[in-house]
């Protein structure tokens, strides 16, 4: 009975955590694991500290103000401070936009398609759902193959990961001295805290109505959702830990698939594939469109916002050019798997900003009264934000030293 | 399931809204933006501090405001220098009449208002326009011997000039310029709360904002902030409110519901057809759905209740419980009056007419009634063509089928002991057949959380 009660709790938490995973994270916990087994674990930990602290900083924003962060911004903070951000807010979600259509890429090449069939096949059918209105119905079976993700607790069980190592590195701090795990936890930082999904978060809650009275049940949602969503993530990593031991970074679809190998035996990696193209399809679109929100709330083009595609040229385009733009990038050369992580990476980068302004937001009697920060959150979230400002920091530095040409 | 939204979005061409500036006042207009930062200088001209914020009086009742004073920035200080001993406001800076400034910290008096502060870059209501827009730059100039705010910038170019260097600023350059006249600006809360000059401030506007299509009124309701939402719904009259809430994409109305809570929102529900009213209640959660039909009068909270026992899809589930019915003995002068009394007669095509036990004879039409004379007994209407009756449970697409068969615009429905209980008109079934109609829209992006 208690377990059931457990289930009707955790279950739908659990299954929208799974489906709010997107290509690129898919990529970074999988390569976590084969590349660096269970060390990434307790980075993990305090990355879901950090992703249940801002998640319920931009709840408590979308409930007190009932506005999205695109107009919070454009309301509270200078113009120029507001189009840095939204800027910085583009580039990260063309970096998922690309890390979308890489995931499409990647998971056709496994089948021999290449991608330069697949990716703009990808672009175009998405890009036609959405502007032509049947796109909910699409929605519905990406978000069912992205469902295939809650197998991956099943998998790292089945696997029979070393459980004292698990338990060690999940709870004691670790980290692996070499610029590639410091690469791959801003990577990780990335993935788990996507700029794009802290904007959905806030105008998710304030088109909810959700008012300040029936908050706190709404703040439980916020962390629980945080929580659950990266329970999965890191049996994405022991899975693969277990599973994977070449302990090299992933190079297809093919490796990342064999996380999976203890459920789905030979078909592995088809199963795998069909998650990560639901995931990916079901982001291609919600990235864009949210960008499109967002942006057109700050510069005050709500009006055409509401209306049907044909009459919003703003929106349209802005629609337009981010789909066009991630597929361009996901056909340059290169490895894609490489692209899914450097994406999930600049995301680390571009971070550390968004959740600065939010803190700063949420930080403010003058919006928020009673409900701001008080002392304790202040210095935990200024806290927080600053280790992953550092964080990338150093991963800006590391990635200017090696496009300078400079070896550590 | 979306329900389609009703109304002339879209399809109707609004009024020009842009302001048409003679070549004289577009010389004259001071950018407020511009003027941010700009220096102040006394009539020695030395500088004595920076422009912080332009100051208007919002409680004289004039389509333009006048500006009140500056908020100068002195040193570390916010002081307030009345336009009286103003003697010029150019695009590069301010002199001032007198060399003495009382340097008191600056506080917002009764009846005024910050323009950078609760203006620029808010929301506001294109009113002539009806739509909403952000204010990117707003316009001063000398009118009638007074320097008044006459006008918002809404281009984007402007937008974008103010994210480059001051000197790109400095000129006012027009580009999408509403008449300030036309529109109506929200004030923020604490201003409201305090003072109730909202109100005041917000009657210049009353009658055009009741007066909106449902449509439009719907529109604005949607593209508005919360605090916005708030205000605008506190100006016009619940019943347009309501109407208005009938053509709200159903997301945004559940939205509209669950912010404003129950006891208002309950008012509103109670306001809509209770067709529309159960759609409106369907989309709720069951808690919320049973705690605004317990704010409502008990027999509206049954009547709604029993159109929300059938199914979205059957006629119970899509009728309009508001009938008007008359027995076969009554005048046709009877039934006008009865007429006048009742209320949404706008949505009724005919008048149900029942014999003494309660049971359906016919459906006399408006057009019979208006053509027949006032002491004629209803009885001699009756004939055919006879009213389509269905009972609730009949499908939709039945009485689609029923409705053009017989070429009606409304049909019946009737109980098992064929008394009549509600009307479904041909909206009401192009609703409940067209869900896709609603999709015309931008997908909203969903992500689960």
């Amino acid at each position: 009975m208690r377990l059931l009660a457990l289930v009707a709790i955790t279950g739908p938490g659990l299954v929208a955590a799974a489906a709010g995973n997107d290509a690129g994270g898919i990529a970074a916990y999988a390569s976590a694991g084969a590349q660096f087994g269970y060390h990434t674990l307790f980075l993990m930990v305090f990355i879901t500290g950090c992703l249940a602290l801002v998640q319920e900083m931009c709840a408590r924003l979308g409930s007190y103000t009932g506005e999205g962060l695109g107009s919070l911004f454009r309301e509270q903070f200078s113009l120029r401070v507001t189009a840095i951000v939204l800027v910085a807010f583009l580039v990260a979600n063309l970096g998922a936009m690309a890390s979308e259509f890489a995931g499409v890429g990647v998971s056709f090449e496994l089948v021999g398609v290449h991608r330069f069939v697949s990716v703009p096949l990808a672009a175009g059918i998405i890009w036609v759902l959405v502007v032509f209105g049947s796109y909910q119905r699409a929605e519905r079976v990406f978000r069912t193959a992205a469902l295939i993700f809650l197998v991956y607790p099943i998998a790292a069980i089945l696997a029979h990961p070393n459980v004292g190592e698990v338990l060690h590195q999940t709870l004691l701090p670790s980290f692996v001295p070499s610029q590639a795990f410091l690469l791959l936890s801003v990577g990780l930082v990335g993935a788990t805290i996507s700029p794009y999904v802290q904007f959905y978060v806030a105008s998710a809650v304030a088109d909810k109505g959700v008012r300040p009275l029936d908050y706190p049940r709404q703040r439980v949602d916020a962390i629980l959702g945080a929580v659950f969503a990266n329970v999965i993530n890191m049996f994405i990593i022991i899975a693969a830990a277990a599973a994977i031991t070449t302990r090299a970074p992933l190079q297809s679809a093919q490796d990342a698939g064999q996380a999976l190998r203890p459920v789905a035996g030979p078909f592995a990696a088809e199963l795998f594939v069909i998650g990560l193209l639901g995931a990916s399809a079901l982001a291609a679109a919600v990235v864009p469109l949210s960008t499109a929100y967002v942006v057109s709330e700050a510069i005050g083009a709500e009006r055409s916002v509401g209306k049907s595609f044909r009459e919003a040229p703003l929106f349209r385009w802005l629609f337009t050019v981010q789909i066009v733009i991630g597929a361009v990038v996901a056909l340059l050369p290169g490895n894609l798997i490489d692209l899914l992580i450097r994406t999930q990476i600049l995301n680390g980068v571009i971070a550390p900003i968004l959740l600065t302004c939010i803190l700063v937001l949420t930080n403010r009697r003058s919006l928020l009264g009673e409900a701001a920060n008080g002392p304790l959150l202040r210095a935990l979230g200024g806290g927080l934000i600053g280790i992953i400002a550092l964080l990338a920091v150093a991963a800006m530095g590391i990635s200017a030293a090696r496009w300078l040409g400079v070896t550590g | 399931m979306s329900t389609p939204r009703r109304g002339s979005r879209g399809i109707r061409p609004h009024r020009s809204h842009h302001l048409d500036l003679t070549h004289g006042l577009r010389e004259r207009l001071v950018s407020v933006a511009g003027l941010v930062r700009r220096p102040v200088r006394n009539p020695g001209g030395e500088g004595v501090g920076y422009v912080s914020d332009a100051v208007a009086r919002w409680d004289t009742g004039e389509p333009h405001p006048p500006l009140a004073g500056l908020v100068v920035r002195v040193g570390s200080r916010q002081a307030f220098v009345p336009v009286n001993l103003v003697a010029q406001v150019r695009p590069d800076g301010v002199s001032l009449s007198t060399a003495r400034l009382t340097l008191q910290e600056f506080t917002p008096h009764e009846g005024e208002v910050c323009l950078v502060r609760d203006i620029l870059d808010r929301q506001l209501l294109d009113v002539d326009g009806v739509r909403v827009v952000r204010a990117a730059d707003l316009y001063l100039a000398t009118v009638t011997d007074r320097i008044r705010l006459v006008g918002v910038e809404v281009g984007l170019r402007t937008l974008l000039r103010r994210l480059g260097p001051a000197r790109w600023r400095a000129k006012a350059r027009p580009d999408a310029v509403i008449d300030w006249a036309s529109v109506h600006s929200f004030g923020s809360v604490a201003l409201t709360e305090t003072s109730g000059r909202g109100a005041i401030r917000l009657d210049r506007h009353r009658n055009e904002l009741n007066r909106l299509l449902p449509a439009d009124l719907a529109a604005l309701l949607e593209d508005l902030g919360r605090q916005e939402r708030r205000e605008l719904l506190d100006v016009v009259e619940p019943a347009a409110a309501a109407d208005a809430l009938e053509s709200m994409h159903p997301d945004k109305r559940r939205q509209l519901l669950t912010e404003t809570g129950p006891p208002r929102a309950a008012d509103l529900v109670a306001l809509m057809e209770p067709d529309e009213a159960a759609r409106a209640l369907r989309g709720l959660p069951r808690q919320q759905r049973d705690q605004l039909l317990a704010a409502m009068f008990a027999d509206k909270a049954e009547a709604l209740r029993s159109v929300m026992a059938f199914g979205p899809d059957t006629a119970g589930g899509v009728m309009n419980t508001e009938l008007v019915i008359a027995s076969v003995a009554d005048t046709v002068e009877h039934v006008r009056i009865l007429l006048r009394i009742k209320r949404h007669v706008a949505d009724l095509d005919a008048v149900v007419v029942v014999d003494e036990q309660g049971h359906l004879v016919d459906d006399v039409s408006l057009e019979e009634l208006l053509l027949a004379e006032h002491t004629t007994p209803l009885e001699e209407l009756i004939g055919p063509p006879w009213p389509v009756s269905v009972t609730p449970d009949t499908p939709v697409r039945r009485v689609a089928d029923r409705m053009l068969d017989a070429r009606r615009l409304s049909a019946v429905v009737v109980d098992d002991q064929l008394r009549p209980i509600g009307r479904i008109l041909a909206d009401d079934v192009l609703q409940a057949l067209l869900p896709g109609l609603g999709l015309s829209r931008l997908p909203r992006p969903r992500w689960p959380t």
